[in-house]
């Protein structure tokens, strides 16, 4: 899924950013661009954060 | 990350509007935006459980770039328009197979009643081979046709559409679907959109006929 129009990101690559330590959409951003310039795809991103923690008893700040 | 062979391909998304008639008159009005960014035709499905959902297919040829489609400025007038502040993610992918199980129908597709997923599963080949097995178990519950789609960013996504009898034949299935209907199972997670059932409700030819 294209997840972030502005660049392209897909949430192949927000699942990898977050598997690789992002918690929050602004770490997403800080990592691989999606949602920091219109910001209008976060609540996507925040969707995608909980789904990879669903399982794991982690705190997921948004 | 590389781009894709762009012959042809589907755009899907998944997404409330505020305004659904208004939003398909300014569609309408708009073809020349879509026709900019290769756009053959635009298929708007209704939820029939949920107000102000929609479930939107867009065909197009001959683009250059999948990501300069997505960020061309028809596509966010037409989110803007829609009233969506939040934008759905994209499915876009090309079609692996439509089958028909009913033989080729009458046209005028316009009310009938459709499934549609997004979803990822283990392998897309072995999926189609447990579909065809499958194909029996379908018909008797009602599916008219199957069309499956493969994303080009992820080899096991896909996007599921089908055409189903009735509303109380798509009840049934989402209820209870089919175990070889593999991509049912993370509908709804992460980026995936939850299950959408709905009616076909309208279809724009946008240009020369494709």
């Amino acid at each position: 899924m294209f997840v972030c129009l502005c660049t392209g990101a897909t949430s192949h690559v927000v699942d990898e950013v977050v598997a690789n330590g992002a918690r929050t959409s602004r770490e997403i951003a800080e990592a691989c661009g999606a949602g920091g310039d219109c910001g209008r795809c976060r609540r996507t991103l925040r969707a995608i954060i909980e789904a990879h923690f669903a399982d794991k008893p982690e705190s997921v700040s948004r | 990350m590389g781009e894709y062979d762009l012959h042809s391909f589907i755009l899907a998304c998944d997404f409330r509007v505020d305004d659904i008639d208004r939003m398909w008159e300014w569609l309408k009005k708009h073809r020349e935006g879509l026709e900019s960014i290769g756009a053959h035709h635009v298929v708007l499905y209704e939820s029939i459980w949920e107000p102000r959902r929609v479930f939107v297919t867009i065909g197009i040829r001959n683009a250059r770039s999948i990501r300069d489609v997505l960020r061309s400025p028809a596509i966010f007038e037409w989110f803007d328009i829609s009233g969506a502040d939040d934008i759905p993610p994209i499915f876009g992918g090309e079609v692996v197979e439509k089958i028909d199980l009913f033989g080729s129908g009458p046209e005028g597709h316009v009310g009938r009643v459709v499934v549609g997923v997004m979803s990822s599963v283990a392998d897309v080949s072995e999926l189609m081979v447990k579909v065809h097995d499958g194909l029996p178990r379908f018909k008797n519950g009602g599916v008219r046709k199957i069309w499956v789609y493969r994303a080009f960013d992820d080899g096991q996504e896909v996007l599921i559409l089908q055409e189903i009898a009735d509303e109380a034949s798509a009840r049934q299935w989402i209820e209870h679907p089919d175990a070889a209907a593999e991509w049912m199972t993370n509908a709804g997670m992460g980026p995936y959109p939850s299950r959408f059932v709905g009616r076909f409700a309208h279809l724009m030819s946008v240009g020369e006929p494709g």
